[in-house]
């Protein structure tokens, strides 16, 4: 038998060598946070020390996996990966991995562990150190998630806090809707799942002790060389790995189930999303969501320059066709505001009108650094899940690491639960929003930019908002 | 050398060897359910595999023929020190007789599956029943959307799954099929029931009706036929077949709770 694989890979192998082009997929090691090259950018003693305190917590490479005294994940390593024991007890929380071992036995399942799953299932989107930077990533929006911040969106938990277990197990199981993330409920079995949520805590843990163990470094003297003693990692350590284990105890239950979809409930809805409730606090969707819930509101970039610098080529670019765009929209708005005069703007008029399109965009993306975009909420489609309970815990206490705010405790429950209704009716009733305007302009008189039509016949890419006193002013350039 | 001759005889031994061992390993045989490995589970999957069977003993018998006759050839007329080529025009009466049988048997498989294509595709057979299910295909999943205890789509009462296609067993449904709108959300994708021998490419731009059988019920699979991309092995759902109606919207009452959980104590902590 296996004389006839080594056979097929041989000639497989002799075949292949002539293409010249084998994919490469790197070499499998975790990659450095950007921030230690940036907060510690003099302090070469210190950036050594922070990879060594990691390396001596988490393992020096990916295939010897340290599993930290109390981080709450597995000791004995086998749900964690597929590991033998690394040194005679000495340190009995070192593992090594089993590289390339095949001793399964026909007729078993092999426990494969976190690690050899998430390189199959995982690692091409998610990376090797789980900084959503693996080889299929820069093709992917929204990019896949980086779990080295420790934060992550679609929660059970209070505002900020980590996700359980099973928030992250139904992440993996039915996928993230309207994203790449797809559901691996029929790939996996109960136990691979653990295995996998335990390889991405282990992933978040490290990432984000590196970053907290960097911050540590940045305040400490480069000479000193107890800064970074393993009594001071390990604090650090314990500091992150309790948020992970204090998850279970943050889970938000809404105090009262949710209320019959009745007309009246969806209309409270409504008028709580449009900013027209004449009662109780008001919150705020339309600017971000739009007043059609398209996701157009006027406090993101619009939808067209978003989908030229996002989408309109090579990812890495992204840069330039925002400094393009940039400066278009800029010349367009100075020669709206100057009833369309032929002069010429200088670098100094248009500096402030950049710096304010620069500002909009650097509003319009998350704790990644990543552009968002408002859901789109005729669509149905609900990334975090469509329960009411997924859509109250979206509403109540926001999306981690994303624009969209806590309402808790500025709305009542029961109101979060009328703005819930309201969203789960829209798309079934697509003439709810018909007509709706955004409510009376805030004061401050910043230009916004317009939601125009997405009309290829238009010439101008960007249609800017024409000023009121001159309404011909944006039609053409 | 003659003896190439042997080699090509082995040659086509070991391919009709390999056929002929094929129907007594369920491995190597058609997929169906591990209980019983050569019983298809559908009124089309049979049909299909009949059309199969005809098709390989054709193929077969044809191909022993004229291996037979290459064997024969290269061993007996082979190059002798001394022998002399004779060349001539061809015989017009053999070459008619080797056109219009092959013919004659592809006018025949084609007129002789007329019928089950024409109940498997066409449009106009499609069973006159509420739409089970609107499944589109994306990179890399099958969403399902269920039409609800309404059984119509598209309306509040829909059940939204991932991988996970239920249906009830044609017996109890007068023998009618299930039918599913197929579509796709990004590239093509196939439709692949292998148990049921149900194969449907889902186009981008198309709503596609699909329509299959099943009389056993049990666990089946669904999987994508078509390469779409690097994840192109993660589009593979679960189908449960289930013995009646009532199994059925059981299942579906109790998704359907799930999907409409507001609090955790509702369902403590099973929907997840």
């Amino acid at each position: 038998m296996i004389s006839r694989f080594r056979w097929a890979l041989i000639a497989g192998t002799v075949s292949l060598a002539g293409c010249g082009e084998m994919f490469d997929p790197g070499p499998l090691e975790y990659v450095d946070s950007p921030s230690l090259q940036t907060e510690l950018k003099d302090k070469p003693t210190m950036q050594a020390a922070v990879r060594k305190a990691l390396g001596n917590l988490f393992g020096p490479e990916p295939r010897e996996i340290h599993v930290p005294v109390g981080s709450g994940l597995p000791m004995g390593g086998a749900r964690l990966a597929s590991h033998r024991h690394f040194d005679d007890g000495a340190k009995p929380q070192a593992f090594h991995v089993a590289v390339g071992s095949s001793t399964s036995t026909p007729g078993t399942i092999p426990i494969r562990g976190g690690f050899a799953l998430y390189r199959e299932h995982c690692l091409h989107c998610h990376g090797v150190s789980g900084a959503g930077d693996g080889p299929t990533a820069p093709f992917l929006y929204p990019r896949p998630r980086d779990y080295r911040k420790g934060i992550f969106k679609f929660t059970s938990t209070n505002t900020g806090q980590k996700p359980t277990r099973s928030d992250l197990e139904k992440t993996i199981r039915y996928g993230l809707h309207g994203t790449s993330m797809p559901a691996f409920d029929a790939m996996l079995t109960e136990r691979e799942f653990q295995q996998v949520i335990d390889y991405v805590i282990f992933l978040s843990l490290r990432g984000e002790t590196e970053l907290a163990l960097i911050g540590e470094a940045g305040i400490a003297d480069e000479k000193d060389p107890n800064a970074l003693s393993d009594e001071v990692s390990g604090e650090i350590l314990r500091a992150v790995a309790n948020k992970w284990k204090s998850a279970d105890s943050q889970v938000m239950n809404p105090p009262i189930p949710k209320p019959e979809s009745t007309p009246e409930s969806i209309q409270r809805g409504k008028e709580l999303f449009l900013g027209l409730n004449k009662t109780g606090n008001k919150v705020d969707c339309t600017s971000c969501h739009g007043p059609q819930a398209l996701g157009n509101g006027p406090s993101f970039i619009s939808q067209d320059v978003f989908n030229y610098v996002v989408f309109g080529g090579d990812p890495s670019t992204r840069g330039e066709r925002l400094d393009a765009e940039a400066e278009r929209i800029a010349r367009k708005r100075f020669e709206m505001a100057n009833h369309g005069s032929a002069h010429e703007p200088t670098a100094d008029e248009l500096k402030p009108l950049l710096a304010q399109i620069k500002k909009q965009w650097e509003d319009s993306l998350d704790d990644w650094k990543e552009p968002l975009r408002p859901a789109n909420l005729n669509r149905g489609v609900y990334k975090g899940g469509r329960r009411p309970i997924d859509i109250y815990w979206r509403v109540a206490k926001g999306i981690n690491g994303a624009k969209m705010p806590a309402h808790v405790p500025t709305l009542e429950p029961e109101k979060v639960w009328d703005v819930v209704n309201f969203v789960l009716a829209l798309p079934y009733e697509p003439k709810l929003l018909e007509g709706a305007t955004l409510p009376a302009a805030p004061p401050t008189s910043a230009p916004k930019v317009a939601q125009p039509k997405y009309d290829l016949s238009n010439t101008t890419l960007l249609a800017d908002s024409p000023p009121p006193a001159d309404p011909k002013a944006g039609n053409t350039k | 050398m003659r003896y190439w001759s042997i080699l090509f005889a082995l040659a086509a031994v070991f391919s009709i060897g390999a056929f002929v061992y094929a129907p007594f390993s369920p491995d190597w045989w058609l997929p169906n359910s591990a209980n019983e490995p050569y019983h298809a589970v559908s009124k089309f999957g049979r049909e299909i595999d009949s059309l199969f069977l005809i098709i390989l003993w054709i193929t077969g018998i044809v191909f022993i023929g004229t291996q037979i006759a290459l064997v024969w050839v290269s061993w007996k007329y082979i190059d002798k020190p001394g022998s002399v080529a004779t060349y001539f025009h061809g015989s017009q009466r053999l070459e008619v007789i080797w056109t219009i049988i092959p013919a004659a048997i592809l006018v025949f498989i084609a007129l002789y599956q007329m019928g089950t294509w024409a109940e498997i595709k066409f449009r106009s057979s499609a069973p006159k029943v509420l739409p089970l299910a609107e499944v589109t295909a994306r990179q890399f999943q099958w969403v399902i959307r269920y039409a609800g205890p309404d059984g119509k789509l598209h309306t509040t009462d829909d059940l939204h799954l991932v991988n996970d296609l239920h249906f009830v067993k044609s017996a109890e449904k007068l023998e009618k099929p299930a039918l599913i709108w197929l579509q796709s959300g990004d590239v093509l994708h196939s439709f692949f029931l292998p148990q049921l021998r149900i194969k449907q490419d889902a186009v981008p731009g198309l709503k596609i009706p699909v329509w299959f059988d099943c009389d056993r019920a049990g666990q089946y699979e669904l999987l994508c036929a078509e390469l779409c991309g690097w994840g192109h092995y993660k589009m593979r759902s679960k189908v449960t077949v289930h013995e009646n109606q009532a199994d059925f919207d059981e299942w579906m009452q109790r998704k359907l709770s799930e999907q409409n959980q507001s609090q955790i104590a509702a369902v403590a902590q099973g929907g997840k």
